[in-house]
C-alpha cells in the first residue's frame, strides 16, 4: 500500500517524459496524431488520482511512509526520498490530481490544433507530478524540490507562446519573483536545519524537536519560511507575476495559477504548523499581510479589463483569505478554502478560456456581450462559479469564506475582520460585473458575430466543476445550519482552536456576510447589467493602471540591479580581473622582452657576454685559489 | 745575448699587436700583423723550433696574410665605406678590464711551473727529428689535417662559383 | 732570462690583445686578423712547452694549427668576398637576422 505513495508521483513524471520522447519523434521523424498524446496524457494523472483515492478509502486514517532511497547524506544532512501519506498531504492530493485532470482533458480540446501540442501535456504532467511531489514529500528538501519543479513549470509554460518576447519576459518575471522568495525560504530552511538538522530532517523529527530551537530564532525561521509563501502564493509585495502570467493559455492559468501552484504557499504553512503555532505574532503578520494582499487585489480587479487579468487579481484576493485562516492559527478554514476555490477559481478560469476561444482570441471584456446565447453550458458553469466566488447559499464559497470571517472576528481581530468583509463586497461586485458585461449586456461591435463551437472536451469538465463548485462545502457545512463540519474533524490534528460564540453572533455574521455580497451584486447589476457595448467604453486613472506598482519596482529595483550588474561588468569584470590576470600574462612576456636584448644576433655581443662570465668566473676562482 | 734578443722579439710581437688592433685602416692593420708574425717565428727559433720557424714565416706570414692583403686589396673599399667605430677605445678598455681576471689567473698558474733551462739546443726541431715523430705518433691526425685541407679547398671553390 | 715564465707571459699577453680585438671592432677583417693572432699565442705556448718538457709533440701540434689555419684563411676569404657582395658592407654588426624579434604586443 505505501509502495503506491511513489506511483502515485512518478506516474506523471513517466508521462512526460514519455511525451517528450514522442514529441521530439513527431518534430524529427514523422508526425504523430494528437491523440496518440492525448491518450498518455490524459491517462497518467487519471491513474495517480485513482491511486490517491484507493489510499483515500482504504488507509486515510493511518498516516502511511514509504522510504524509496536515500538521497544524500552529507555529514548530518541526510536525505531520503521518502513520502508522506497523513490527512494533509492526502487532501491536497485528492483534488491536485483530480483537478489536474480534469484541466488536462479540458486542455485537450483548448489546444487542439496547436502546433506545440505534444510539448505541452509533456510540461503538463511535468508539473502535475512536481505538484504532486510537493505535497507527498515526507521532508521539506524533497518537498522544496517540487518547489522549484512547479517554479520551472510554470516558467516554461507561461512562455509556451515564445515567439511573442512579452511572453518570455512574463515567464523570466514569474521564475525571478518566484526565485526571491526561494531565498528566503531558503535562509528559513538553513537556519532551522542548523539549529536541529543533526537529529532528522523530515516532518516527523522536526515536529519533535522543534522545541529545541532557541524562541528567538523561530521567529525568523517562520518569517522567512514565510517570505517563500509571498513569492510562490503571490502576496504582497511579490505578488507581480502573477497578472503578468496570464499570458499563457488558459489550461495553465487554470491549473497552476488558480487550482495548485499557487496553494502550495497555504500547504507549506500548514505543513509548518508545528513552528506557526509557536510563532503567533509572525502568524499576526501572515494575516496582516493577507488581509491587505485581498483588498488591494480586488480594488486594482474593479477597473480591469482583461478577462484573465480580473481573473488573477481575484486569486491574489481569495490567496490572502487563506492566508489570513493559516495566520490567525485556523488551519482548518483556511485549508478548506483552498479546496473550494480550486472548484470555483479553475471553473471560472476554464469558462473565461471558453470564452476566449469562443470568440477567436478576444479578451478584452468590453468588447464582448450577450455570450448567454453562445454556449449555455459556459453561462450557467460560469453563473454558478461567480456565486461560489461571492460566497452566495448553498454555494462552497459561502462556507469556507464564512468560516474565515468567522475566525478572525471571534479571535478577536476585528480590523482584519472589517477588512476581508469588505473585500467579499468587491469581490462580488467585480465579479459580476464580468459576469454582467460578458454575458448579459448588449454585445459590443467588435465582439464576432458567430462564436466557435465548443468540444465536448471543453465543456463537459465545466458541467463537472460546477458540480463540484456547489457541493463541495458540505463538507464543512457548520453545526448551526446542520452540518457535520466534517473537514473540522480531518484536520483535528492541527489542534485549532474551536471558539465557540453563541449562535445569534454566529448567525448574525452570517447574514453579514450574504447582505454585503448581496449588495456587491446589486450595485454590479445596476452598473453593468444593462450597458451597451456597442458604445466604446474607456477606462483609465490610477486603478486602472495597477497603482503603477510594476512601475515602481522597475524603476526602484530592476534598473538598479541593472546598473549594478553592468558596473560589476564593465569595470569590476574588465578593468579589474581582467587586467589583473592580463597583466600578469603581460608581465612575463615583457620579463622576456628583456632578456631577449642578449639574444640580439651580434656575434660580438656573444663574445663580450662570453668574456664576461669567464672573468667572473676566473674572479672567484682566484678568491678561491687564493 | 739571447736575453737582448728574446726582449727586442717580444716587444716588438706585443706593441705591432697593439697598433694592428688600434688602427682603422685594414692594409695597415695587416702589414703590422705580419710583423707580429715574424716576431713570432723569431721566437720559435729562440725556442730551438727550427722548423717551425720555417713552416711559419712561409705559411703564415707569406701565403694566409698575402691572401688576406689580396682580398683587402681585391674588394677596394674606400675610406668612407669603412665601418664608423665611434667607442672603439671605450671598447676596448673595457675588454682589457674583463680580460684582466683571466690574465691574472693564467699568470698565477704559470708561475707555480719550475724553473727550467730553456737555452738554445741544437737537433731538437729538426725537420728529421720532426717528420720521425709526425709519421710513427702522429699519423691519423696528419692524414685528417689532409683530408681538411682538401675539403677547405673544394669549399672555397664552391663559395667562389656561388651565384649571389 | 728567457725563462718559460717570460715566454709565456707574453703568448697570454698576445692572447688577450687577441681578445680585446675580437670584441672591441667592427671590421671584419680585424676581427680575423685578432682571431689569428689568438691562434699564433696559442702556438708560442706550445712551441714554449715542447721546449720545457723536452718533447716534439708540442711542435707537431703547431704545426697543425697551421695547417688548419691555413685551411679556415681560404674559407674565410671566400665568405667575406660572398658577403661584401651581398651586404656592401664590411660592419660585422649588420648580420643579425638570427636575432630575437621584438614585437610590440
Amino acid at each position: 500500500m505505501s509502495a503506491l505513495l511513489i506511483w502515485i508521483v512518478a506516474l506523471p513524471f513517466a508521462g512526460s517524459l514519455m511525451l517528450s520522447i514522442l514529441y521530439l519523434y513527431h518534430l524529427k521523424v514523422k508526425k504523430v496524431e494528437e491523440i496518440y498524446f492525448s491518450l498518455i496524457a490524459l491517462l497518467t494523472p487519471l491513474i495517480s488520482f485513482l491511486l490517491t483515492f484507493w489510499i483515500f478509502l482504504k488507509a486515510s486514517d493511518k498516516k502511511i511512509t514509504f522510504t524509496a532511497f536515500k538521497w544524500l547524506k552529507v555529514a548530518n544532512f541526510d536525505i531520503d526520498i521518502s513520502f508522506l501519506s497523513d490527512h494533509l498531504s492526502l487532501f491536497m492530493a485528492l483534488f491536485v490530481s483530480f483537478i489536474g485532470w480534469l484541466i488536462h482533458i479540458y486542455a485537450a480540446g483548448y489546444m487542439k490544433g496547436d502546433e506545440g501540442y505534444g510539448k505541452f501535456f509533456a510540461y503538463f504532467n511535468l508539473f502535475l507530478g512536481m505538484m504532486l511531489l510537493l505535497v507527498l514529500a515526507n521532508n521539506p528538501i524533497l518537498m522544496f524540490f517540487g518547489w522549484e519543479g512547479v517554479g520551472l513549470c510554470s516558467y516554461l509554460l507561461i512562455s509556451y507562446y515564445f515567439s511573442d518576447a512579452q511572453n518570455v519576459v512574463a515567464g523570466n518575471k514569474a521564475f525571478i519573483v518566484n526565485r526571491v522568495g526561494d531565498f528566503g525560504f531558503i535562509i528559513g530552511l538553513s537556519t532551522l536545519f542548523i539549529y536541529i538538522g543533526s537529529k532528522g530532517f523530515d516532518y516527523a523529527s522536526l515536529q519533535a524537536h522543534i522545541g529545541l530551537v532557541p524562541s528567538s530564532m523561530l521567529s525568523f525561521i517562520a518569517f522567512f519560511l514565510f517570505v517563500g509563501a509571498i513569492g510562490k502564493s503571490a502576496q504582497i509585495p511579490l505578488y507581480i507575476w502573477l497578472p503578468d502570467a496570464m499570458a499563457g493559455p488558459t489550461p495553465v492559468s487554470a491549473l497552476i495559477h488558480a487550482a495548485t501552484m499557487v496553494t502550495a504557499g497555504v500547504y507549506m504553512v500548514a505543513r509548518f504548523h508545528f513552528l506557526y503555532s509557536l510563532t503567533p505574532n509572525v502568524g499576526e503578520f501572515i494575516a496582516v499581510i493577507g488581509a491587505l494582499s485581498s483588498l488591494f487585489a480586488a480594488i486594482i480587479a474593479t477597473r480591469q479589463r482583461d478577462i484573465k487579468k480580473i481573473l488573477a487579481y481575484s486569486t491574489i484576493s481569495q490567496l490572502g483569505y487563506m492566508f489570513v485562516a493559516v495566520g490567525l492559527g485556523f488551519y482548518a478554514s483556511g485549508l478548506f478554502h483552498v479546496f473550494t476555490h480550486a472548484f470555483f477559481k479553475a471553473l471560472l478560469f476554464m469558462g473565461a478560456g471558453a470564452v476566449i476561444l469562443q470568440l477567436h482570441h478576444e479578451q478584452d471584456i468590453f468588447h464582448m456581450g450577450e455570450m448567454k446565447e453562445a454556449s449555455k453550458i459556459v453561462y450557467w458553469t460560469f453563473l454558478v462559479a461567480t456565486l461560489a466566488i461571492s460566497g452566495i447559499f448553498p454555494f462552497a464559497g459561502f462556507f469556507s469564506k464564512d468560516e474565515i470571517l468567522f475566525g478572525a472576528f471571534a479571535s478577536g481581530h476585528y480590523t482584519i475582520w472589517a477588512v476581508e468583509l469588505f473585500t467579499a463586497g468587491l469581490t462580488s461586485y467585480y465579479m459580476f460585473r464580468l459576469f454582467f458585461t460578458v454575458f448579459i449586456a448588449k454585445k459590443s461591435s467588435k465582439r464576432v458575430e458567430k462564436p466557435l463551437i465548443l468540444s465536448p472536451f471543453v465543456t463537459y469538465p465545466l458541467v463537472v466543476l460546477a458540480i463540484g463548485s456547489v457541493v463541495a462545502g458540505f463538507i464543512g457545512a457548520p453545526k448551526i445550519l446542520g452540518g457535520s463540519n466534517a473537514i473540522a474533524h480531518w484536520f483535528s490534528f492541527f489542534g485549532d482552536e474551536d471558539i465557540e460564540l453563541s449562535y445569534t453572533i454566529e448567525f448574525g455574521l452570517m447574514i453579514l456576510n450574504t447582505v454585503v455580497a448581496l449588495a456587491g451584486i446589486y450595485i454590479a447589476y445596476k452598473k453593468f447589467a444593462g450597458i451597451n457595448l456597442q458604445n466604446e467604453a474607456k477606462i483609465d486613472g490610477l486603478i486602472y493602471h495597477k497603482f503603477y506598482i510594476d512601475e515602481i519596482y522597475d524603476a526602484l529595483i530592476v534598473k538598479n540591479i541593472q546598473r549594478l550588474s553592468w558596473l560589476i561588468y564593465a569595470v569590476f569584470d574588465k578593468k579589474f580581473i581582467d587586467g589583473t590576470v592580463m597583466m600578469i600574462a603581460k608581465s612575463f612576456y615583457h620579463l622576456g622582452e628583456l632578456v631577449a636584448v642578449l639574444q640580439n644576433g651580434n656575434v660580438r655581443f656573444y663574445a663580450f657576454s662570453m668574456l664576461f662570465g669567464a672573468s667572473l668566473f676566473f674572479i672567484y676562482l682566484m678568491q678561491v685559489m687564493g | 745575448m739571447t736575453d737582448l734578443i728574446f726582449i727586442i722579439l717580444s716587444l716588438s710581437a706585443i706593441l705591432s699587436a697593439l697598433y694592428m688592433v688600434w688602427v682603422r685602416e685594414p692594409i695597415i692593420s695587416a702589414l703590422s700583423f705580419i710583423v707580429t708574425l715574424l716576431s713570432l717565428a723569431g721566437l720559435f727559433a729562440l725556442l730551438s723550433a727550427s722548423f717551425i720557424f720555417l713552416v711559419q714565416i712561409i705559411v703564415y706570414a707569406g701565403a694566409i696574410i698575402t691572401l688576406l692583403l689580396l682580398i683587402i686589396m681585391f674588394l677596394n673599399i674606400d675610406d668612407e665605406s669603412l665601418p664608423k667605430e665611434p667607442k672603439k677605445l671605450l671598447y676596448m678598455v673595457l675588454s682589457a678590464i674583463l680580460v684582466a681576471p683571466l690574465d691574472m689567473a693564467l699568470i698565477k698558474a704559470v708561475g707555480t711551473l719550475p724553473k727550467k733551462d730553456m737555452s738554445i739546443i741544437s737537433n731538437f726541431g729538426s725537420v728529421k727529428s720532426l717528420g720521425l715523430t709526425l709519421f710513427n705518433g702522429w699519423l691519423l691526425p696528419f692524414e685528417l689535417v689532409s683530408i681538411l685541407l682538401i675539403v677547405s679547398l673544394i669549399g672555397a671553390i664552391v663559395f667562389a662559383k656561388r651565384k649571389i | 732570462m728567457m725563462s718559460i715564465y717570460s715566454v709565456l707571459i707574453v703568448a697570454i699577453a698576445l692572447f688577450s690583445i687577441g681578445i680585446v680585438g675580437v670584441i672591441s671592432r667592427k671590421n671584419i677583417f680585424i676581427v680575423y686578423m685578432s682571431l689569428e693572432l689568438m691562434l699564433n699565442a696559442v702556438n708560442l705556448m706550445f712551441v714554449a712547452f715542447s721546449r720545457y718538457f723536452h718533447s716534439l709533440d708540442g711542435q707537431i701540434i703547431s704545426m697543425m694549427v697551421i695547417a688548419l689555419s691555413a685551411a679556415e684563411a681560404a674559407l674565410f676569404l671566400s665568405l667575406v668576398v660572398l658577403l661584401y657582395k651581398r651586404k656592401g658592407s664590411l660592419n660585422v654588426d649588420i648580420f643579425n637576422s638570427l636575432a630575437q624579434k621584438r614585437d610590440n604586443l
